[in-house]
């Protein structure tokens, strides 16, 4: 009851005028750039950094809920509108809805799409509420070799799930955790990889980082490649939610939350898995088979759920350990560490307005977004008219702004276009930008908690995994990195048998799903 | 009804292979456009002219290059650092970034097996992003101007002025030719963030030249 | 001498298009339906989506005139398109449809109907959405 009691605290924080006004100020921003093609949420929140230089940690910290629940809805509005998802959790959400709005459907579509994404953001944060008192107090009892096993697990984990080629993953991780190194050593005070340019001695600002990476080599890679082509979007007209098509979303939506919010709360790389097996299920569970393929309705409420739930469920680890599970939850990790906080389980006693005020504008951005979005959804759609010359100048404008702020140096602005460079070279390679940027922010955090545990047993390595804690979190890890290929090798042996036409995320959700349960 | 038209001369239309005459469905997709090389010169390149076969091969060779040039850096650094007696723990300052450099090495070996075998870089997809033809050298070489640009001139004339040169390169980079609106634009958007962040946030962006005006 | 005409689809470009389609049919002229974006937005007003499109060619099919159709995605303004395609096909008349638009609102963004009636070399037939 400790967490209600808690919960009822933060909501006095939330509920104040101005409080609600950075809610309301988050959600509109958020969908609204949610929307833009080929924006996403962690794109959104490093553009958004800059306000942490002069706002209150709460304060910037509402907006990023907002921001956070926006930018995941607006992909799915995208997504139905026209056959392209926003995000790539929204990949699913693209194939039935697109098609449900190309049979006159789309205002039911977006409708279930809302409301899913509002239950399941409600009962998501409901369990990140009353969960995160109790992780915090196993939390607590964690010494240093748990916390290292857990962060190895999370850089194997995101870096094996995401993408085809682990040897790129690991490649990009590596990257990651190399940027993360430079800078003055913390414990011993001396400078690594600095080159003696004394503006590097501090590291490199996590603004300039973050934004180079998703902004400025998203912005550099696409406008290589720009696209000279307009999709046919799809008009909404007012055919609403029928009382059958209610009957047919209530149980995906709850479905796809119980899928998603575990998900979520594992580094198994963001809601692209769980939404998949949640359109899966669904169209094993449906009673109108004949209509998946073909727009079933079943098919946006489930994913769509899933989506939202994740991403609460992505909160718990990030508040109480300190974990990033995704790439937005990375950047807001970074945010975090801009304001010299350190999320962990001690951040709730340390920080208890701050958590418990965002935990509920969580609730009041997702009230906001309901109400935002079932009448504004066309509204968001004449975004997509912004032609791209616009949206991608935009980008390079606000991300200069970023991180030249971030120091008041040109040395910034030229580091950002060094790292943006870096992020167009790993996005015509393969490199995924995921294991890149979890390594940078998480990297410093797990050396320190790495030579912490070194430093209790005296320099035995047997103190990285003398807690059964770790030792089990290490055979989780062994089992990710060798699990997915023994079981490909046995499925091949059987000659595909099973769901041989599923494609390979499928495959691999099994194996990991396999592996989470051991 | 003659048409003062000048070029009555042969001007034999060429018919592009997309035209569709009479009544016979349009292909559903975007068409090719009839002339190729307009002044956007992001225009679509023809597949054909692209080799994409023999150069591929050698650039993705080029990751693992890098990879084992940053795994060597980080390496030859830890070495240079000195491992101070007074250091507070068994482990000093090299042991992580020597781990991390083994790391990069390692993937550096495995990627030119797997490149040799014939594995490849997915290159990224993308709403916005069209795969069929190569990198756009000219349009990078233009933005990366765009925003040198504002890093030179940023301190000197002033974000309000930079700014502007950063957005209006960019729309230009990118082909937008609609230069008075373009114009009207950057300088709505440079001076608009520059009171922003002023009176909003409390962040001073250099002012330059417009001082006192602004 | 085919005539020319620029359609987008709105009630502007429907007016034009009726126009052109009557013209032709009084002229005995081929008719050469134009659809030009710049393809630089993701999702473009003036580009005829493909059950537009079709709604187009069945008008023309019912109208008996001879015809042909371009709907073309280029790097460059559409009147510089359409002004293209005239003059590639040695157009006779050139048929735009226009809208209601503030003195303010062209200088900035400027006017494609505009561009046309002041480049074209040959005759231009403008229509408003309402006159047809």
């Amino acid at each position: 009851m400790d967490g209600i009691n808690s919960l009822i605290e933060g909501f006095a924080t939330a509920l104040t005028p101005i409080n609600l006004l950075y809610a309301f100020l988050g959600v509109l921003l958020g969908t609204a750039i949610g929307v833009l093609p080929g924006i996403g949420p962690a794109m959104t929140i490093a553009l958004l950094l800059p306000l942490t230089y002069t706002l209150e940690p709460t304060q910037a910290f509402i907006m990023f809920a907002g921001i956070y629940y926006g930018g995941m809805y607006g992909g799915s509005t995208t997504s139905i509108l026209l056959n392209t998802p926003g995000e790539s959790a929204s990949v699913i959400t693209a194939i039935e809805g697109n098609l449900m709005a190309k049979k006159g459907r789309g205002a039911a579509a977006l409708a279930t799409a809302a409301i899913g994404s509002f239950i399941a953001g409600t009962i998501g944060t409901l369990g990140l509420a009353l969960l995160a008192p109790v992780i915090v107090e196993l939390a607590v009892q964690m010494g240093a070799p748990d916390y290292f096993a857990v962060m190895v697990l999370a850089f194997v984990a995101v870096t094996t799930v995401l993408g085809s080629s682990k040897i790129r993953g690991f490649a990009s991780l590596g990257i990651g955790l190399l940027i993360g190194t430079i800078g003055i050593d913390p414990t011993a005070g001396q400078q690594r990889l600095t080159l003696g340019v004394p503006e590097l001695a501090d590291g490199i600002d996590v603004v300039v980082v973050a934004v180079g990476l998703f902004a400025v080599g998203e912005a550099l890679w696409v406008a290589a490649h720009l696209r000279r082509s307009s999709l046919d979007i799809v008009h909404v007209d007012g055919a609403r939610m029928t009382r059958d098509d209610w009957r047919r979303s209530w149980k995906p939506w709850l479905r796809g939350t119980a899928i998603g919010f575990p998900f979520g709360a594992i580094p198994a790389g963001g809601a692209e898995i769980p939404t998949f097996l949640s359109y899966a299920a669904e169209k094993k569970l449906t009673k109108n088979p004949e209509e998946f393929g073909k727009g079933a309705i079943e098919g946006v409420a489930g994913p769509e759920a899933t989506n939202n739930a994740s991403a609460a469920g992505g909160l718990v680890p990030l508040l109480t350990l300190g974990i990033p599970t995704t790439a937005t939850a990375a950047v807001m990790l970074g945010a975090f560490q801009g304001y010299g906080i350190q999320p962990g389980p001690r951040l709730l006693d340390t920080q208890p307005e701050l958590v418990w005020g965002l935990i509920a504008s969580l609730f009041i951005g997702n009230a906001i977004l309901l109400g935002l979005n079932l009448p504004l959804a066309t509204v968001w759609a004449r975004l997509l008219r912004i032609p791209r010359p616009y949206l991608y100048a935009g980008i390079l404008f606000f991300a200069s702004i970023g991180a030249y702020a971030a120091n008041n140096s040109t040395f910034d602005l030229w580091l950002l276009l060094i790292i943006g460079a870096l992020g167009f070279f790993m996005r015509r390679y393969g490199l995924p930008i995921v294991p890149a940027i979890i390594g940078i922010i998480l990297g410093p955090v797990a050396e320190e908690q790495m030579r912490r545990a070194l430093q209790i047993s005296d320099g035995e390595l047997s103190g990285l995994y003398n807690t059964a804690f770790s030792q089990i979190v290490y055979v989780i890890i062994a089992l990710l990195l060798v699990g997915p290929p023994i079981v490909r090798l046995v499925r091949s042996r059987r000659g595909g048998k099973g769901t041989g036409s599923g494609p390979d995320t499928l495959a691999g959700a099994h194996a990991h799903a396999n592996a989470e349960g051991v | 009804m003659t048409p003062a038209n000048g070029s009555t001369g042969p001007a034999a239309p060429e018919v592009p292979p997309d035209r569709a005459t009479g009544g016979v469905a349009g292909p559903a997709g975007p068409a090719v456009p009839v002339q190729p090389g307009g002044p956007g010169g992001s225009d679509r390149v023809p597949d054909s002219t692209r080799d994409a076969s023999a150069k591929k091969d050698y650039s993705e060779y080029g990751v693992a290059v890098l990879l084992l040039a940053l795994g060597i850096w980080a390496i030859v650094d830890a070495m240079g650092l000195a491992d101070a007696a007074s250091a507070r723990g068994p482990i000093g300052p090299k042991t992580v970034p020597i781990v991390v450099g083994l790391l990069l090495v390692a993937m550096a070996i495995l990627l030119v097996v797997d490149v040799a075998r014939g594995g490849r870089g997915e290159q990224e997809g993308g709403e916005d992003v069209d795969l069929s033809h190569g990198s756009d050298w000219r349009t990078i070489g233009l933005l990366a101007g765009a925003f040198a640009a504002n890093a030179l001139l940023i301190e000197r004339i002033g974000w309000p002025l930079s700014g502007a040169i950063l957005f209006f390169g960019t729309t230009y980079a990118l082909g937008s030719r609609s230069y008075i609106r373009n114009v009207i634009i950057s300088l709505i958007m440079s001076v608009g963030t520059w009171y922003l962040f002023y009176a909003g946030l409390g962040i001073k962006l250099p002012v330059g030249l417009l001082k006192g005006i602004l | 001498m085919p005539i020319v005409v620029g359609y987008i689809p709105s009630p502007a470009g429907h007016a034009a298009l009726t126009t052109a389609i009557a013209e032709a049919r009084l002229r005995g002229s081929r008719l050469v339906v134009v659809n030009a974006s710049r393809g630089d937005a993701l999702v473009d007003r003036r580009h005829s989506s493909a059950e537009d499109w079709q709604s187009v060619q069945d008008q023309l099919g019912e109208s008996g005139v001879e015809h042909e159709v371009l709907r073309q995605v280029e790097a460059k303004a559409p009147a510089d398109q359409i002004l293209e395609v005239a003059q590639q096909t040695n157009a006779e008349l050139i048929v735009v449809g226009l809208r209601r638009r503030t003195p303010v609102g062209k200088l900035i963004m400027g006017s494609q109907a505009q561009q046309i009636l002041l480049d074209a070399d040959c005759p231009v037939l403008a229509v408003k959405a309402d006159s047809a």
